[in-house]
């Protein structure tokens, strides 16, 4: 491309890592085991507190923005990652597609993360129309609309963080957050997760939510040992 | 899903039937014809621009020049390299082609005038001026454009189909309301991608933003108009059924309505 005079590098906080990478064979490497906890206030959050009742559709598709277990505090849809990692395991992308299903209106997983080159499907489960927004910079947007059993799939190259939404049901959205490396996990519903093949050294290991933002901590890997992190996010 | 209202709303057709046939032929796109568009940001490019642009599309294209603050809608922000009117899918940039088709038919609706004051090389010359607002434009390419195929001939029959398309199988109506007044369930709560408050087009006004001819109408549902909550059904319908969206889209104007027309 030719005739380019100055671009504006904007976006910044939506861009991620983005540095070269080597695969190697990883023999010895550690694992990382952790948890990401909210220490704030969980009688405040939306969430829960329909307790069992049966509420009006609209209000059972409440967005999860802060989705924190009662037994351990821990916060689920935070994408766990190692950022400054530059040699590793395979970039696989999976085969099979991740899926993103539109349900009574609710786009369900509510986050995917995943390695720059995969495509996820995504889906609509409803009878009606959805229609199915990004408004990304460095992937190229999409703004579809679709009907019942409609499968789109989309391929997602640039590490960036997208806000999928519908138009028609302003309420539901969801997150892909896509990764330059194989080094990553999104936590589930207790807040645990998981990363291995990490070949022994120090490492940024960082964690991203939609609400909380980002938290960072050194990590330093041992070859065939499992190293254990917690990550809180206080309020304020 | 189906709302009432249009069960006793039958027919109407081939009053408005006339009226879009003689939109099929009335206005011819102005594509570009032998325009050349330079690649590089010229002298020439940038002193158009900060003369006849930059008063409403801002200095530095963020759509923020001095007359735009009380405006609605407002000026294009041309940072994000989102374009409403194009002949490529939805999400992609723009050719230069669409660029210049833009810049000379204008807006309607919107203070973007049809820029005839200027001549083909000076409307020719702010284009890469625009995209050089935008990172999009380094990092991607406009995809190829939609090929428009052979239009099918305007029946009552593809009327009705279109009709079908409008209200079951696609929900038209959801934003633009039953009747085409831009009025659906979902027409107030929407808003562009910058934030602000959008209305779905009011089909019976007949003055398309993105031109009146049927194949401007036809790539319109086809492309969406990045941006906007105007998606893009091209995954939904077939080169046929796009003809029919098309000519029911077409005989919702309602000419009586909109004599100064
Ligand atoms: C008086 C204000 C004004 C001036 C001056 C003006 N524009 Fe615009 N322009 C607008 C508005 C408002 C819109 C948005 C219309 C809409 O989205 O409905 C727009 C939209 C556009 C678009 C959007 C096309 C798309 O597909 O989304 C382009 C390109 C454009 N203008 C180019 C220009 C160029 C080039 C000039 C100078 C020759 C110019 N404009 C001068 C107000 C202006
Ligand atoms: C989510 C809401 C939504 C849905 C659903 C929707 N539209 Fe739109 N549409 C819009 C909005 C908003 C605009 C106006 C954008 C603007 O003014 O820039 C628009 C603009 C348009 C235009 C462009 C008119 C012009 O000015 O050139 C056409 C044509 C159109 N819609 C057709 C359709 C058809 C056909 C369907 C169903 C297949 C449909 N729309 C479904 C929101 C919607």
């Amino acid at each position: 491309m030719s005739g380019f005079v100055g671009w504006n590098v904007i976006f910044p906080k939506y861009i991620l890592a983005d540095k070269d990478y080597t695969e190697v064979e990883v023999t010895d490497g550690g694992a990382i085991i952790g948890n990401v906890k909210y220490m704030g206030d969980l009688a405040t959050l939306s969430l829960n507190l329909s307790g069992n009742w049966e509420l009006p559709e609209t209000s059972t598709t409440a967005p999860e923005k802060l989705v924190v277990s009662r037994i351990n505090n821990g916060l689920k849809y935070a994408v766990v990652s190692i950022t400054d990692i530059t040699k590793g395991k395979k970039r696989a992308t999976p085969t099979i597609h991740p899926i993103i299903d539109q349900q009574k209106n609710t786009y369900i997983p509510h986050v995917v993360a995943i390695l720059a080159g995969t495509t996820i499907d995504i889906l609509n489960g409803d009878e009606e129309l959805h229609t199915v927004h990004t408004c990304s910079v460095k992937n190229q947007p999409f703004n579809l609309g679709t009907t019942y059993k409609q499968r789109i799939s989309e391929k997602f190259d640039s590490p960036e963080i997208i806000k999928l939404t519908c138009d028609i049901h302003k309420k539901t959205y969801a997150w892909i957050v896509i990764l330059d490396n194989p080094y990553f996990d999104t936590t589930d519903k207790n807040g645990y997760f998981e990363i291995c093949d990490i070949p022994p050294g120090t490492y940024k290991l960082q964690v991203w939510h939609e609400e909380l933002g980002k938290l960072e901590k050194e990590v330093t890997i041992h070859p065939k040992e499992t190293s254990n992190i917690e990550f809180v996010y206080s309020p304020n | 899903m189906k709302p009432k209202v249009l069960l006793s709303r039958v027919g109407l057709w081939s009053a408005t039937a006339a009226a879009s046939a003689a939109l099929l032929i009335g206005i011819a796109p102005m594509t570009a014809k032998a325009v050349n568009i330079p690649t590089e940001v010229t002298e020439d490019g940038k002193n158009t621009y900060k003369k006849y642009c930059s008063p409403c599309h801002g200095e530095e294209g963020k759509g923020d020049g001095p007359l735009a603050r009380s405006m609605l809608p407002k000026p294009r922000d041309f940072t994000r390299g989102a374009y409403k009117f194009r002949t490529t899918p939805s999400g992609s940039l723009p050719t230069d082609d669409d660029i210049y088709r833009t810049i000379s038919y204008g807006v309607p609706n919107s203070t973007m005038i049809p820029w005839d004051i200027l001549t083909d090389a000076q409307r020719a010359s702010v284009i890469p001026v625009l995209k050089s607002f935008s990172e999009a434009f380094g990092v991607r390419k406009p995809d190829p454009s939609i090929s428009v195929g052979l239009e099918i001939r305007p029946s009552e029959k593809t009327v009705a189909e279109g009709k079908k398309i409008y209200e079951e199988k696609l929900e038209c109506w959801k934003c633009h309301g039953v009747e085409g007044r831009g009025d659906g369930p979902s027409a107030a709560e929407q808003e562009d991608d910058f934030g602000f408050p959008i209305k779905p087009f009011d089909f019976t006004t007949g003055k398309f933003k993105g031109g009146n001819s049927s194949s401007d109408v036809y790539l319109r549902f086809t492309t969406g108009l990045n941006g906007t909550p105007m998606p893009s059904f091209a995954k939904e319908l077939t080169d046929e059924q796009r003809w029919c969206l098309t000519h029911y889209v077409l005989s919702l104007i309602k000419p009586e309505e909109n004599k100064e027309k």
